[in-house]
C-alpha cells in the first residue's frame, strides 16, 4: 500500500515525544480507565497522563532502573501499569508487560510463568502486586522476590528530578511477548518508528471504508483488550496517544464477566471504534439474550476490528444477526491479520463492505474450510509476499507461508540470535502462517507451525477442531485441540482432544461416534486417539487461543487426564 | 451439604447457576475449573455476582487463590459474616 495520510508526515520520533504531543496538541482529550468490575471510571487528561509518567520514570531511576534494563510489568488495567510502563519507556528502559494472574486458582501458574521471565530475561525490576510478592517471596522464588517491587511501594519512591527521555526512533522502546499459541514466549523487540508507524497505519486503514483515517471521524476508541496484548497495547494505546483520539477502556476481566459493558459503553459515545479478537464477538453473541440487547445502540459503531485469530465467519454472521436490529452495522465489520512480530497491524480491509469471503482455492492443501474471510491490503509502507517452503515467491490464489516486510517488522527476538535468524530472512519476517493473496488482498488458511500431514494429506488442525466443535457439547468456541503426532515408522496420526463436561460416559461414546464420522466424512481422516477431558483443560492463551504444542506436549508426557 | 446454614446455600445456588450445576450435587473439594468447568468468563461472571449480591470486592489476588467450592464459601464467611 501506498495510500497516505497527512499523519505519516508529522510523525513524532518516539513514543515519549508521542505523549508530550498529545498533551500539547489535545489537552483536553484523554483517557477514561473504568475499574476492574467495569463500575466507575475515572478519566485524565493527556497532560495529567503526561505529567504522571515524568514522575513515573523518575521513580524508576529511583528504583535503580536505567537505560536498557529489562522491566517486567505484571499489573492489570490500572493507571499503575500505564505509569510503570510509559515510566519506564522513557527513561530507555525495556518494559515488558506481562498477563496478571487472573481467574480461580491462577496464582501458582503466575509463579512459574514470571520466575521463568525474570530468569530468562534477566529482568532488573518486576512490578507486581505486594500480595503476588509475597507469595513469591513464601514460595522461595528467589530470582523474583528480588528482583520484585510491589506496586504501592513503587509509587511511594522519590522520584529522581531531571529525568529526561533519551530515545531515538529506531531504538527499541518495548517488548511484547508472542501471543503464546506456539512454544515458550518469546520477547518481541519493537522500536519506536516502528511502533509509532504501526499505530498510524492503524489509523489510516481503519479509516479507509468509513471516508478518511479514523481520528478524523472517530470521537472514542472503546475497548477491554488487555494492554499487555499487541492489539490492545496498538489499537487502543498507542493508536490514542498518537490521534488524541479519547480512549475509554475496561480492564478485560469487566469484560469477560460482563461483555454488555463493552456494547453498552459503544451505544453511549459518538463515532466509536473497537478492536476485539473474534472470540470477543462470540462471547457477546453467546452471553447476551434478547433481554440483554434492549436498550443498545450500535448504529455510530463505525469500526469494529477483528483480528488477532483466525476470524470464524459462523461467527461474524451470527453477531450481525443479533446485534443488526440494535443498530449494529454489517458494513462496520472489519477483518485485520496482524502479529506481536510486525508491531500489529499487517492487513486490514479497507473497503467498508463488512465481512467477505473466499472460496480456498484448490491446490496441494486438502481444505475442508468452504470460505476464508478477507483480510484485506496490506498497511501503509508494508509488503506482504506469499512462498513455497523452499522460499520462491508464489503467484496469485497459490497458498504458501505469508512473509512481511516493512516498518513494523521487529527487530528481533531478546537475546535469542538463533530464534530471530530463523524468523527474519533478508529483512523479510517469517510468520508462520499460511495463506494466499487474490486482488492484491490476503486471505489465511492457518498456520504452517501445527499442520498435519497424514497419509500425504496437509490438514489444519483447526478443520478437526471446528467440525468436532459442531458436534454435541462440546459447542462454543476453543473447546477442541487437535494435533498429530509422528509414532515409529507410521507416519504421523491425528490425535483429538475434546472438552467435555459431560459425566455420563454413553453420552460421551455417542459424541465420540458423531465426531469421528464428521471427520471422517469431511476430511477422510482417521482420529488415532481421542480423548475427553474435562473443561478447562486445554491450554489456552490469555486471549483464548488453544495452545496446540502445549497440549501436545501434555499428551506425549501422559500429563492429560482423561475423562 | 444439608447442614449448611441459609447464607451457604444461597451462595451455593449462584455457583450451581453459573456453572450449569444442580446446587444440591456441589460439594466443599469441588475444584471451580476442573470439576465444575468454569472457565474465565464464568469463573469472572461468578465473581461478580458474589461482590454484586453480597455488597463486598474481591480482589484479583483473592480471586487468583480460590480453587474449590470450599474456598468460595470460606471467603465468603470471612468477607461478610453469612456463613
Amino acid at each position: 500500500m501506498t495510500t497516505s495520510s497527512a499523519l505519516f508526515d508529522d510523525l513524532p520520533e518516539t513514543l515519549p515525544a508521542a505523549l508530550g504531543r498529545a498533551a500539547e496538541r489535545f489537552p483536553e482529550r484523554g483517557i477514561a480507565l473504568f475499574d476492574g468490575r467495569g463500575r466507575r471510571h475515572d478519566r485524565r487528561t493527556f497532560v495529567q497522563l503526561a505529567a504522571a509518567v515524568q514522575q513515573a520514570a523518575g521513580r524508576w531511576r529511583a528504583a535503580g532502573v536505567g537505560v536498557g534494563d529489562v522491566v517486567l510489568v505484571a499489573l492489570p488495567t490500572t493507571w499503575a501499569w500505564f505509569e510503570a510502563w510509559l515510566g519506564a519507556v522513557q527513561i530507555g528502559a525495556l518494559p515488558v508487560a506481562v498477563a496478571p494472574a487472573v481467574g480461580f486458582g491462577a496464582a501458582d501458574a503466575q509463579l512459574d510463568k514470571l520466575s521463568s521471565l525474570v530468569e530468562r530475561l534477566d529482568a532488573k525490576r518486576v512490578i507486581a502486586s505486594a500480595p503476588f510478592l509475597a507469595a513469591a517471596e513464601d514460595a522461595g522464588r528467589q530470582g523474583l522476590a528480588t528482583a520484585g517491587i510491589a506496586v504501592d511501594a513503587w509509587q511511594k519512591l522519590t522520584p529522581v528530578a531531571g529525568t529526561q527521555p533519551v530515545a531515538k526512533a529506531q531504538d527499541i522502546a518495548f517488548m511484547q511477548l508472542t501471543s503464546g499459541s506456539t512454544g515458550h514466549p518469546r520477547a518481541v523487540m519493537i522500536r519506536h518508528h516502528g511502533a509509532l508507524h504501526n499505530a498510524c497505519t492503524i489509523d489510516e486503514a481503519v479509516g479507509a471504508g468509513q471516508g478518511g483515517p479514523a481520528h478524523t471521524w472517530a470521537d472514542a476508541i472503546v475497548g477491554w483488550l488487555p494492554l499487555h496484548h499487541d492489539m490492545g497495547l496498538l489499537g487502543q494505546l498507542l493508536l490514542s496517544l498518537l490521534t488524541g483520539v479519547d480512549l475509554w477502556l475496561f480492564p478485560p476481566t469487566a469484560f469477560l464477566a460482563r461483555p454488555r459493558l463493552w456494547l453498552q459503553e459503544l451505544s453511549s459515545h459518538g463515532q466509536c471504534l473497537a478492536h476485539g479478537p473474534n472470540f470477543a464477538y462470540q462471547l457477546c453473541v453467546e452471553r447476551l439474550d434478547a433481554e440483554a440487547r434492549q436498550g443498545l445502540d450500535l448504529s455510530r459503531w463505525r469500526a469494529a476490528q477483528s483480528g488477532a485469530e483466525m476470524i470464524r465467519p459462523e461467527t461474524v454472521k451470527a453477531f450481525i444477526e443479533r446485534f443488526a436490529p440494535v443498530g449494529f452495522r454489517a458494513s462496520a465489520f472489519q477483518a485485520s491479520y496482524g502479529l506481536a512480530e510486525a508491531t500489529l497491524a499487517v492487513s486490514v480491509d479497507r473497503r467498508g463492505l463488512g465481512m467477505r469471503t473466499r472460496p480456498v482455492p484448490q491446490g496441494s492443501i486438502a481444505s475442508e474450510l468452504s470460505e476464508v474471510v478477507c483480510l484485506g491490503q496490506t498497511v501503509v509502507d508494508t509488503e506482504v509476499r506469499i512462498v513455497d517452503a523452499a522460499g520462491q515467491p508464489l503467484g496469485a490464489e497459490q497458498i504458501g507461508e505469508v512473509q512481511v516486510r516493512g516498518p513494523g517488522v521487529f527487530a528481533g527476538y531478546y537475546r535469542e540470535p538463533e530464534a530471530t535468524a530463523e524468523c527474519l530472512v533478508d529483512g523479510w519476517l517469517r510468520t508462520g502462517d499460511l495463506g494466499f493473496q487474490a486482488d492484491d488482498e490476503l486471505y489465511l488458511t492457518g498456520r504452517s507451525k501445527d499442520l498435519l500431514i497424514i497419509r500425504g494429506h496437509n490438514v489444519m488442525p483447526h478443520e478437526i477442531e471446528w467440525l468436532a466443535e459442531k458436534v454435541g457439547d462440546s459447542g462454543g468456541s476453543h473447546r477442541c485441540g487437535a494435533f498429530s503426532i509422528a509414532r515409529g515408522g507410521q507416519g504421523e496420526e491425528a490425535i483429538l482432544v475434546v472438552e467435555s463436561s459431560d459425566k455420563d460416559l454413553e453420552v460421551r461414546a455417542g459424541v465420540e461416534r458423531r465426531i469421528r464420522l464428521e471427520v471422517s466424512e469431511a476430511l477422510a481422516l482417521p482420529i488415532a486417539d481421542l480423548v475427553f477431558v474435562r473443561r478447562g483443560k486445554i491450554p489456552k492463551t490469555t486471549s483464548g487461543k488453544v495452545q496446540r504444542r502445549q497440549l501436545k506436549e501434555q499428551y506425549l508426557d501422559g500429563l492429560l487426564e482423561r475423562l | 451439604m444439608s447442614e449448611q446454614s441459609q447464607a451457604s446455600q444461597d451462595i451455593l445456588r449462584l455457583i450451581g447457576s453459573i456453572a450449569g450445576k444442580d446446587p444440591s450435587t456441589l460439594q466443599r473439594g469441588q475444584h471451580l475449573t476442573v470439576d465444575l468447568g468454569l472457565d474465565s468468563p464464568k469463573a469472572l461472571e461468578l465473581l461478580m455476582a458474589l461482590e454484586d449480591d453480597y455488597g463486598i470486592e474481591i480482589s484479583d489476588e483473592e480471586a487468583a487463590d480460590l480453587k474449590t467450592v470450599g474456598d468460595i464459601l470460606d471467603l465468603m464467611a470471612e468477607r461478610s459474616s453469612l456463613a
